[in-house]
């Protein structure tokens, strides 16, 4: 029987207050990142990630190395990738063992939030599980999306033919539906949630931990169907959620394939995802991007060990790019951040706020986000979020 | 070393030569050049080349260069030190030729960016530039990582958009005249200032014309300067200095160590110092890049730069002026051929033949920086008599 410790929830700042919208820097993965990095604050014990999605943007190679990184995670954990939808995440909850780390994560409406299970915190127990097929909407593995178009079919033999076999008390939460027929279905005041997908079940379990509300949680997609029971206990929990605001239009220039060297990606690959600089023994001095040295006598050090960089610092000089540049949404801002306390500076773009709006000096945090998608390759890196003013 | 002087000078017109290949360019700018060679210049008189090229438009520079110019036995060699390419063949070839290697060389510089389309140049120049992993992804484009330097420039120092709006009027104006700029005429204060932003803080009238184009000078040792000309232009000083190639390596924004680095080896080399110089062709790819330069080679005192475009010192008719020719701004910038184009206008400055003649001048200074703000180039030149006949 699984305890939840802590709950990391994440919305972008873009888009409507209950349905937002990810940047273009953002994806399933920097989704999941920034709301396991927020379960993670309560810092317990992590032993595997599992992660739950239908937006997976690799569906081959795999996502998993830089989940990990960006989560600050070792690479010897065993992450489960997983394709689903609000109930698969809850059963991942079920099921899971102490010092799991689950996260759902979505892309429409754009949102993730994350738990770690523990030996003790808020308490859920399995209550029901229905697998049934009504294909009202379907997407293939081309991403061809076909939509059956019948609303009331789905309502009527989906959700509540499968509530009905589910034998389940009325629901405290269901996640995976529009909050309006949450509420019809639930007793009390269920918490409306941002998501209808994987992350879905998890703000719902937020959202029960946040009123203080106990009873039945049940996720559905489409007719199938999952519950559980959320009894006492407390979790920790750690909301990024800022207010919604539109995303910028700007202009996106077609026609441009931005090389990529796989060679490189892979030598930069741990610093970069994992923001390290290189440090010799017996010199405090970190170099980012990490890098051999020669000494006075032209002896060669290469044995550097890498270091993790602050995540806070403060803009040296900023430029914001109007002009259009092929393959890229412009105008965008790029800014040269000092990093707090260590002496090292990094060459950045601006993320979650306006392009032109950062100043010299302005304060921030970095984060990870999907700087370019060059040759069909997702490339991640650092961004520089400043702080949002009062 | 021997003292080594330019007998000859030419230049094609800076544009965008669709029509002419590179195979074109070069042989026409070597025909300027031999046709301003006072006592006449044969082919055969050239024993070495240096030949400044960044791209490598049609294929293989040196050979393009032997071939095009008809001289299958000429040994070439290619330099390519971005922006600082064509002042750095200037400076091999000094080399060459002042060592008794040789006694004639050739120094030619071309670039032909627009054989490349306007969709697909961003990206390929980038590639030049970025590390591969870590810069080229952010679209860290050519002049976003000038602004870099400039919008710190600005926030330090008490320069204004304006004062970075009289340089692009200045070499505008000075443009007008030269039958060898892209871009000439003139434009006010005002069109300058509300030009569409290309990024901030550089409008359209801020940044240069990419273009093509090819430069040529024949250079000979002292022994055999009076074979080609009696009013040569000596090289007295050349250098070239690095920087860091990422911009976030770099302490101080606001300066270029790598043009300090340069003018201390040139000033040092031709003994002199940055008073002595009447003329000068700076490196004003980006209208900031200017006046951060006056600092950087001595011109100005540190963040002063604004005060020398406030009072027109540096337009023709002022103390110093910069950029006769119309600068890169209004000449146009074929990396490879820009260094050694400068050098033909000084060149025709220092014999006092230039379209927008300084009076007087004796000294002439050409400086490049580039690569990005990586590497810079300065080449110090002297006239034979005061710059008349």
């Amino acid at each position: 029987m699984p305890y939840v410790a802590s709950i990391g929830t994440y919305l972008p700042c873009w888009g409507a207050p209950q349905h937002r919208v990810p940047g273009d820097d953002e994806d399933a993965i920097t989704l999941a990142v920034e709301a396991g990095r927020a379960a993670l604050i309560a810092s317990g014990a992590v032993e595997r990630v599992v992660l739950v999605s239908r937006d997976m943007p690799l569906l081959e190679s795999s996502n998993a190395a830089v989940l990990l990184a960006g989560l600050g995670l070792d690479p010897e954990l065993e992450v489960d990738e997983r394709l689903g939808g609000a109930p698969a995440t809850l059963d991942a909850v079920s099921s899971a063992r102490p010092r799991t780390l689950i996260i759902g994560t979505d892309l429409d409406p754009a949102g993730a939030a994350a738990i770690l299970t523990a030996e003790r915190g808020l308490q859920v127990r399995t209550a029901a599980r229905v697998a049934r097929s009504l294909p009202v909407r379907t997407r293939n593995a081309t991403g061809d999306v076909h939509d059956y178009g019948d609303p009331r079919l789905l309502h009527e033999r989906g959700l509540v033919a499968s509530l009905a076999a589910a034998w389940l008390d009325t629901p405290s939460a269901v996640a995976g539906v529009e909050h309006e027929r949450a509420v019809e279905l639930c007793i009390g005041a269920p918490p409306p949630l941002p998501t209808t997908g994987a992350s879905a079940s998890l703000f719902a379990l937020a959202g029960m931990a946040d009123a203080g509300t106990t009873g039945p949680l049940v996720a559905v997609e489409q007719a199938s169907l999952s519950g559980v029971t959320v009894s006492g206990g407390v979790a920790e929990l750690h909301r990024r959620e800022p207010p919604a605001r539109p995303a910028p239009a700007g202009t996106y220039l077609e026609g441009a394939d931005i090389p990529i060297s796989l060679a490189a990606y892979e030598r930069a690959f741990e610093a970069k995802t994992r923001w390290e600089a290189g440090r010799f023994a017996a010199s405090d001095e970190l170099d980012f991007p990490p890098r051999y040295r020669l000494a006075e006598d032209g002896a060669l050090a290469s044995d550097y060990e890498l270091i993790p960089l602050p995540r806070t610092g403060t803009v040296y000089t900023e430029t914001t790019v109007h002009m259009p540049v092929p393959g890229l949404r412009t105008p965008y801002s790029l800014v040269i951040v000092e990093l707090d306390g260590v002496g090292v500076r990094a060459l950045v773009k601006v993320t979650g706020a306006e392009a032109g709006t950062v100043d010299i000096g302005a304060r921030g945090r970095l984060a990870l986000r999907r700087v370019a998608v060059r040759s069909g390759v997702p490339d991640y890196g650092y961004m520089f979020e400043p702080e949002r003013a009062a | 070393m021997r003292k080594v002087a330019i007998v000859g000078a030419g230049m094609t017109a800076f544009g965008e030569h669709f029509a002419l290949g590179i195979k074109d360019l070069l042989p026409m700018a070597f025909a300027d050049c031999a046709k301003s060679v006072d006592k006449g210049l044969a082919k055969s008189d050239i024993q070495g080349a240096w030949f400044g090229a960044m791209g490598t438009a049609d294929g293989f520079p040196s050979g393009i260069l032997a071939d095009s110019l008809g001289l299958p036995d000429l040994p070439v060699t290619r330099v390519e030190n971005s922006c600082a390419t064509g002042n750095d063949a200037v400076r091999n070839a000094l080399f060459g030729v002042a060592s008794g290697a040789f006694d004639v060389a050739l120094v030619m510089g071309a670039d032909k960016l627009r054989d490349t389309t306007s969709k697909d140049m961003l990206w390929k120049w980038e590639a030049m530039a970025r590390d591969m992993a870590w810069d080229y992804p952010l679209g860290l484009v050519s002049p976003a990582g000038f602004a870099l330097h400039v919008r710190r420039y600005m926030h330090e120092s008490p320069t204004t958009r304006e004062h970075l709006a009289m340089v692009a009027v200045k070499n505008h104006r000075h443009g007008v005249n030269n039958p060898k700029a892209r871009l000439r005429f003139e434009i006010t204060l005002e069109q300058a200032l509300e030009a569409p932003t290309i990024v901030t803080p550089f409008g359209l009238y801020d940044c240069a014309p990419q273009s093509d184009g090819a430069a040529a000078l024949v250079i000979a040792a002292e022994d055999v300067v009076e074979r080609f000309t009696d009013r040569p232009v000596w090289i007295r000083g050349v250098g070239l200095g690095l920087d860091s190639v990422m911009h976030q390596h770099k302490p101080d924004m606001t300066t270029f160590p790598a043009t300090t680095r340069a003018a201390k080896q040139a000033f040092a080399m031709a003994g002199m110092t940055p008073a002595d110089v009447d003329v000068s062709e700076v490196h004003d790819f980006f209208t900031g890049i200017e006046l951060i330069s006056y600092e950087d080679l001595g011109f100005a005192e540190r963040f002063g730069g604004y005060k020398l475009v406030e009072a027109e010192v540096t337009s023709v008719g002022g103390a110093l002026p910069v950029n006769p020719s119309g600068g890169l701004k209004a000449k146009g910038h074929p990396p490879g051929a820009t260094g050694v184009a400068q050098c033909v206008e000084l060149f025709a400055q220092l014999r006092g033949e230039a379209v927008n003649q300084v009076d007087g001048a004796r000294v002439g200074l050409a400086h490049n920086i580039g690569g990005p703000t990586a590497v810079a180039a300065v080449t110090l030149l002297e006239g034979s008599a005061h710059g008349a006949r």
